[in-house]
């Protein structure tokens, strides 16, 4: 690890808006709507229903929506504290709003639709039961998680003139000459974990007859398929990787490219696993096997990572266009 | 893998191309097995036209370097072993420089040998 480089997190104000404050005013008028209708709900309230869709667990009403209120207040904090400070992609700051917004959503509809429900009911007891209430939760929490992390600006286009510093390594070029540097990786993790944990799957849900099995085998499948390969070039166009499906894809423009190196990655000890990754640090990208990755710093304190063999052609190479898009 | 072209150089880009690859398959830096960027992708990269990377990997199919297959892409056919080779071609060059011979007589020598 080379540095305590914190990373600028942009657009912090647009970040505690979306991730904080809006989920925490929807749960307040989550939690007034409710009040309003305290005259109206039995005492005690239903909270939880069995899977025969009748009620088995009782609370007063204050007693639910503090709980709801704790939860979700509890989340978005934890998702903005996150946000900022690891947010320095905005791929980290779209996660943390939408599942801060999502999960508000989910549960302050739960709550409020299933004290809707109870509105009028003399004994809590009888209320119906929930499934509409439940699909309706998932719904919105889904759509709105979507839309708060559309909300999210995208990272700002930091430019800079200034060519990368004469100790990083270059990668010497005729006038003329042009070069291109591509090279795939492959993730031995993403196959020797994932791969037979599918498998399992897809065997167990057609001997169980359970179809829902299957479907999150497929999801984990179309997953496994975005983290499994990836094409890597450098180029005049700077620093490409995607999968072959097209996304995931991180691109830094040459105008971005502060200094590249080589570095030796440990997966799990400097990102804590596999896949695409954002460490504690703030530096980010596709970590998909251990051993050489091509470390760019880019503008903006942000630093993108991606394993792949002979990261040091790649660092000179990329020092080399960096500079030479500089002076031209 | 690092392929590179000079629009300044006499050689003609596409075999600026088909040498480097063939460089890196009789080097062993190149397995049987490995892929190419695919053509299109290798033009845009590089700045060239399209026609010049397929005539490139057109050359290198028809000597049985690479096999070119719809979908997959230019995929490298055969790994060689030419230690031997290097070894000779090691000696040649200290020897031209022993004797003082230009390369561009050395080659003229070699070219006329292979002929």
């Amino acid at each position: 690890m080379t540095a305590d480089r914190r990373p600028t997190i942009p657009h912090r104000r647009a970040t505690t808006l979306v991730t904080l404050v809006a989920p925490v005013a929807l749960t307040a008028v989550a939690v007034l709507v409710a009040l309003t209708w305290a005259d109206e709900l039995p005492d005690p309230v239903a909270t939880h229903w069995g899977p025969g869709g009748t009620p088995d667990d009782f609370s007063s009403l204050a007693g639910a929506l503090l709980l709801l209120a704790l939860t979700s207040v509890l989340l978005s904090l934890s998702c903005w504290v996150l946000a900022l400070r690891l947010g320095a992609e905005a791929t980290t700051r779209r996660i943390a709003a939408g599942t801060s917004v999502g999960i508000a959503a989910l549960l302050a509809v739960l709550v409020v639709g299933s004290l809707a429900l109870q509105r009028g009911v003399d004994d809590a007891r009888d209320t119906g039961p929930i499934t509409g209430v439940v699909v309706a939760a998932f719904a919105t929490g889904l759509v709105l998680g979507v839309v708060a992390a559309l909300l999210v600006p995208g990272d700002p286009d930091v430019t800079t003139t200034d060519a990368p510093p004469a100790d990083a390594a270059r990668l010497p070029l005729a006038p003329d000459e042009r070069a291109a540097w591509t090279v795939s990786v492959w993730s031995p993790a993403a196959i020797g974990v994932a791969l037979p944990v599918i498998a399992l799957q897809v065997v167990l849900s057609i001997v169980l007859d359970t179809w829902l099995l299957l479907a999150i085998a497929a999801v984990l499948a179309a997953l496994l398929a975005t983290m499994l390969v990836l094409r890597v070039t450098v180029s005049a166009a700077g620093l490409v990787a995607r999968s072959p499906l097209g996304w995931p894809r991180v691109h830094v423009p040459l105008e971005q490219v502060v200094a590249a190196h080589a570095e030796t990655i440990s997966p799990l000890r400097d990102f804590g696993g596999w896949g695409y990754r954002v460490a504690l640090d703030g530096r980010a990208g596709f970590v998909l096997r251990a051993g050489d990755a091509l470390v760019v710093e880019r503008t903006g304190g942000r630093t993108t990572v991606v394993t792949v063999d002979d990261a040091a052609t790649a660092a000179a190479l990329l020092n080399t266009l960096a500079e030479r898009s500089r002076v031209s | 893998m690092l392929l590179r072209v000079d629009p300044s150089s006499p050689e003609p880009l596409f075999q600026q191309l088909a040498d480097q690859v063939r460089r890196a398959v009789a080097r062993g830096e190149l397995t049987a097995g490995a892929r190419l960027p695919a053509a299109r992708e290798l033009s845009t990269s590089l700045d060239i036209n399209l026609h010049t990377v397929l005539r490139a990997y057109q050359e290198l199919r028809d000597e049985g370097v690479i096999e070119l297959r719809r979908g997959r892409g230019a995929v490298v056919a055969r790994t060689d072993d030419l230690a031997a080779l290097h070894e000779a071609v090691d000696q040649v060059v200290q020897t031209a420089r022993r004797l003082h011979v230009p390369p561009a007589t050395t080659l003229a020598l070699l070219k006329e040998a292979l002929r």
